[in-house]
């Protein structure tokens, strides 16, 4: 571990002194920085990645445990079941639905949160910052019994509210058609924190002389956030988008404490799913479901670049 | 500051500090539930303030365990996780944002589909590995695969695609080496985005429960939320002062460093002089 | 081969797909023996894992051992409930399991499959000295790979107040009594479910598959799944009875949220193991409540049983020792001292003839249940097939599917998984 962590300086010293010509030594220079760690990555994570990957194309299954060597490939049988797998395609579904909402409303909410506790708040600041982050760090336990009570169709607060404005609440999380919504809300409540902590950091990389040149160029506010914030904050919106968007097509741990996917299956999510097969130990299968995933977050995250790119 | 910008103030103000109580709510809740009874957490409707304070959770909970073990296990797992996250991930992510050189683009494709594999896939392969290299129960075991995350990477990579070229430009021309410019100017220039970086990659390691659980296999291993989870949720029930005191004890070390790092959510001095 | 070459193994020819070198070779599925265990006093580490509150305390059990066992030495690592599945689940993959450890009752059918497990040696353990149903759930394919440790079945729970007010005062003998009365429960007693079943999801097997037992049907006939008769068919109406009359919610309660709601009196009865009566009493409910057996159905009064297994690793280095702990754990007079620091109820039947369970009103209640009392098949994906029966219960609880089309689904679904034999 010592030999690791000394090895930038080692390398970058290195360059230093290497009179090489330029594109050996911008190689020399790169991977010297990327190095440390490119070669834990490599082990610890690429690794295990690829073996997943294989066990995606075999029939592994818990039994074969002891005995890994001893599975039968299958090709890319794993993968054409899923599209006959009829609660895959309906958790594929729900899965959509929540990345397709839950994503951009997380976002906005994140960023117009830290615009205002940037900008607007002077003081409490940090009472703001930890107070919005609480979520991110309360056990999903505590906050499943909370969101439950909340939610309670006869007693809880949101109905009670509700009830004084006349609206008869519904049962939130026993509706198959409002299960999954309420999810949705809830998980961006839960995320709105951490998207928060990265935009507010993003938000302080900004250069103020930006915002005053703007302004005697006469930009108003809306203008300001336009055409300062916003192309200056884009890796950070594509950084948050990406890992937002990760993180909800792996949607699990709300729908595993509120509903435990249902009610009648109408909050199974694509990776709740797959933490099924993995359980009932169908590692080969849940692979697979993995990977169809995988390609699913790829695709998007692609979008994502697109539209986000900079402009040069 | 005119009369317009004052009501707008306040109305920020108001916005915010309803949503603050919304965000703020269930944590309160955790809070003030774990000085209840178990049988006032589980009462239905649930109750705000604790009619008959009791510490009972905590101390059970503490007396069951041996906490100062568990403690420092989980501190020594955090820190070096946290540090060794944000030497390697800075160090690659300047490589990837600011330095052109061969291998450059595929190490971030690479590195970036890695971080959306669900983890539960490679639990077992990733086993199979440290067993071989006899890293169970061992703190490098607990360490080593959080050592160099994806994540950490494309955050640092993102945030240095923002300081300028030329800045590092003008520091080539005085002679400076790729090292001193890491270490002097872009550094500094991170500092959000590096407290950011150690806010999260502690939160991740200290919440860690499923690998620390599976690679420690004797007790004195065990980092906090594995021995914590030890008798709160049973084979058929679970102890809710338990488990909610243990939230608590859990959250404590979070806090503080979210609280000392946010500070470093200020503007890096050389920022400000920037063109 | 050595787990390190197997593991390595495993990589190449995992990546090396093409090459159709790597195949199962399928082990037969005949009734092994164990091998016997050598007489004499234990020596040697032997290295335990249990969950939970077991884990705690097995560790005063284990001095006793080691104070008749002077050479051997006892080390106990409790493992959380919460991931001990795939704790032990990786420990197998990776080579690193301990010499023994507690098992769950329904994982015993994929762990044995693995062949992880060690046969329990002939002779050493007397089968017939353990309520039948426990003995089953360590029994794959004829070979018994695990000994049951604590028991546990499920009863009905009542509560006292409601029952009075609805004039019911006997436990339900017939499935017509216990509708009867659990209706009473609704419209004299004052409460607003007369019963609390789980209306499917994870779990909700446990509570169905009683009625099932009860009328006669099954999981297996022989290899293959039953699901699809008509006494399943019967035990599942009747269980969906409870929801289409309004006696039963058909929105789930949380864990944790009905208790409170029991004791309150606005949940009149609920279906439940021993463990809820720690569970009562927390919630200052004690004394107001009472314990039923299960009513007769068509067939049978059965009850379900749960609890854990020991069992012992093939790749323990301290095998023979590791049987004497689990031997040591059987005696009945320890089984007796297991139930006084931990309240799990003994496996081993003559244990249950001590004061300190035969005296106590609610436990020989569960005693005298335990006697007919019947686990899943101990099958490699039943987790898998309970999944997809609960699926169904759900629909049966909601309304949404007839208890005869989902028996059919349950079968089809059931055979299509298999019994992974």
């Amino acid at each position: 571990m010592t030999a690791v962590r000394a090895a930038p300086a080692v390398a970058a010293g290195g360059v230093r002194r290497a009179p090489a010509s330029g594109r050996a030594r911008r190689a020399l220079t790169g991977w010297g920085f990327a190095l440390p760690f490119a070669a834990l990555f490599l082990v610890f994570t690429a690794g295990p990645v690829v073996a997943s990957l294989a066990m995606s194309f075999t029939d592994i299954r818990s039994a074969d445990l002891r005995e890994p060597l001893a599975v039968e490939p299958v090709g890319l049988d794993n993968y054409t079941r899923l599209f006959g797998d009829e609660l895959f395609l309906r958790a594929a579904g729900n899965t959509t639905i929540f990345v397709v909402l839950g994503v951009p409303f997380t976002m906005a909410l994140a960023l117009l949160v830290a615009i205002g506790v940037n900008a607007g708040v002077t003081r409490f600041r940090t009472v703001f910052r930890v107070g919005y982050y609480l979520p991110v760090v309360t056990s999903i336990v505590a906050i499943a019994v909370v969101w439950r009570f909340l939610l309670q169709p006869d007693s809880g607060l949101v109905n009670s509210l509700l009830g004084l404005i006349g609206v008869d609440g519904p049962k939130w999380l026993d509706d198959t058609s409002l299960a999954l919504p309420t999810l949705i809300v809830m998980a961006a409540w839960r995320n709105l924190g951490f998207a928060m902590v990265i935009f507010l950091a993003g938000l302080q990389a900004i250069p103020q002389d930006l915002y005053e040149a703007a302004r005697i160029d006469g930009a108003g506010r809306w203008a300001q956030f336009r055409y300062v914030t916003l192309p200056v904050l884009r890796p950070t919106v594509l950084f948050v988008a990406v890992i937002t968007t990760i993180g909800y097509v792996q949607f699990f741990e709300e729908p595993f404490v509120m509903t435990q996917g249902g009610p009648l299956d109408s909050t199974l999510s694509a990776a709740y799913h797959t933490y099924n097969q993995f359980g009932f130990g169908n590692y080969g299968y849940a692979s697979a479901m993995s990977y169809v995933l995988f390609l699913v977050i790829v695709l998007l995250s692609i979008a994502w670049f697109r539209l986000l790119r900079s402009e040069s | 500051m005119t009369a317009r910008d004052r009501v707008a103030a306040a109305v920020l103000h108001t916005l915010l500090t309803v949503g603050l109580v919304v965000m703020a709510g269930p944590f309160l809740w955790m809070l003030l539930s774990s000085f209840k009874s178990e049988a006032e957490i589980r009462q239905v409707p649930t109750t705000w303030w604790p009619r008959d304070w009791t510490i009972n959770g905590y101390r059970e909970l503490l007396g069951r365990l041996d906490f100062p073990g568990y403690f420092t296990n989980s501190v020594v797992v955090a820190v070096f996780t946290t540090a060794g996250n944000l030497l390697f991930c800075a160090a690659a992510g300047y490589a990837l944002a600011k330095l052109a050189f061969p291998g450059r683009r595929a190490l971030f494709v690479v590195v970036l589909g890695t971080i959306m594999v669900p983890s539960i896939v490679t639990l077992v392969p990733l086993f199979v590995l440290t067993s071989n290299l006899g890293l169970v129960n061992t703190y490098a075991g607990l360490v080593l695969p959080f050592l160099a995350q994806a994540f950490g990477v494309f955050l640092m990579r993102q945030f240095m695609l923002s300081i300028p070229d030329d800045l590092l430009e003008a520091a080539r021309i005085d002679g400076a080496g790729e090292f001193r410019i890491f270490w002097r100017i872009v550094l500094p220039l991170c500092r959000p985005a590096l407290a950011t970086l150690g806010i999260l990659t502690f939160l991740a390691s200290w919440n860690n429960f499923l690998w620390p659980l599976v690679a420690a296999t004797t007790e004195d291993r065990y980092t906090l939320p594995v021995a914590l989870a030890l008798y709160s949720v049973g084979q058929n029930r679970a102890r809710y002062d338990l488990l909610l005191a243990g939230s608590v004890v859990v959250v404590v070390p979070v806090l503080i460093v979210f609280v000392l790092l946010q500070r470093h959510f200020v503007r890096g001095i050389a920022t400000t002089g920037l063109k | 081969m050595t787990r390190r070459t197997r593991a390595v193994g495993a990589l190449v020819c995992a990546l090396a797909l093409a090459a159709a070198g790597c195949g199962r070779d399928d082990a037969g599925g005949e009734a092994q023996q164990g091998e016997q265990v050598a007489e004499g006093k234990a020596s040697g580490e032997i290295s335990v894992w249990a969950m939970g509150t077991e884990g705690e305390k097995l560790s005063t059990l284990a001095e006793d051992f080691m104070a008749d066992n002077p050479d051997a030495k006892v080390t106990v690592t409790p493992v959380p409930w919460d991931g001990a599945h795939n704790k032990i689940a990786t420990a197998i993959a990776g080579g690193q399991t301990p010499d023994v450890s507690m098992l769950g009752t329904t994982w015993m059918g994929e762990f044995a499959k693995t062949g992880a497990l060690d046969v329990v040696p002939p002779d050493l353990i007397d089968e017939s000295q353990f309520f039948e149903g426990a003995w089953q759930t360590g029994v794959v394919d004829e070979t018994s790979f695990g000994v049951p440790w604590y028991v546990e079945t499920r009863l009905l729970y009542v509560n006292k107040a409601v029952a009075q007010k609805a004039g019911v005062t006997e436990a339900p003998k017939t499935w017509e009594d216990l509708k009867a009365a659990v209706t009473a429960f609704k419209q004299q007693g004052g409460a607003e479910w007369g019963i609390y079943l789980q209306p499917g999801q994870t779990g909700a097997w446990q509570t169905a598959m009683p009625f099932v037992w009860q009328s006669g049907g099954d999981v297996l006939d022989g290899d293959a799944f039953a699901l699809d008769r008509p006494e399943v068919v019967q035990g599942l109406e009747y269980y969906g009875s409870f929801f289409s009359e309004g006696l039963s919610s058909k929105d789930q309660l949380r864990g944790g949220e009905w208790e409170p709601r029991f004791v309150q009196g606005s949940i009149g009865s609920f279906v439940s193991g021993p463990w809820h009566i720690g569970v009562l009493n927390d919630l200052e409910g004690e004394g107001t409540y009472e314990i039923w057996p299960m009513p007769k159905g068509p067939q049978a009064a059965t009850s379900f049983i749960g609890g854990s297994n020991l069992a012992v690793f093939k790749d323990s280095d301290n095998r023979d020792a590791a049987w004497k702990f689990v031997q040591f754990l059987m005696r009945p007079e320890v089984q007796v001292t297991w139930y006084r620091t931990v309240n799990d109820l003994p496996a081993v039947k003559s244990a249950w003839d001590d004061p300190a369970l035969k005296d106590d009103e609610l436990l020989s209640l569960f005693g005298a249940q335990l006697e007919d009392a019947k686990a899943p098949p101990s099958i490699p994906t039943w987790e898998q097939v309970s999944a997809a029966i609960d699926g169904e219960l759900e629909k049966v609880a909601k309304g949404a599917a007839s208890a005869a089309d989902a028996a059919n689904a349950m079968q089809q679904k059931a055979t299509s998984i298999g019994t992974g034999g």
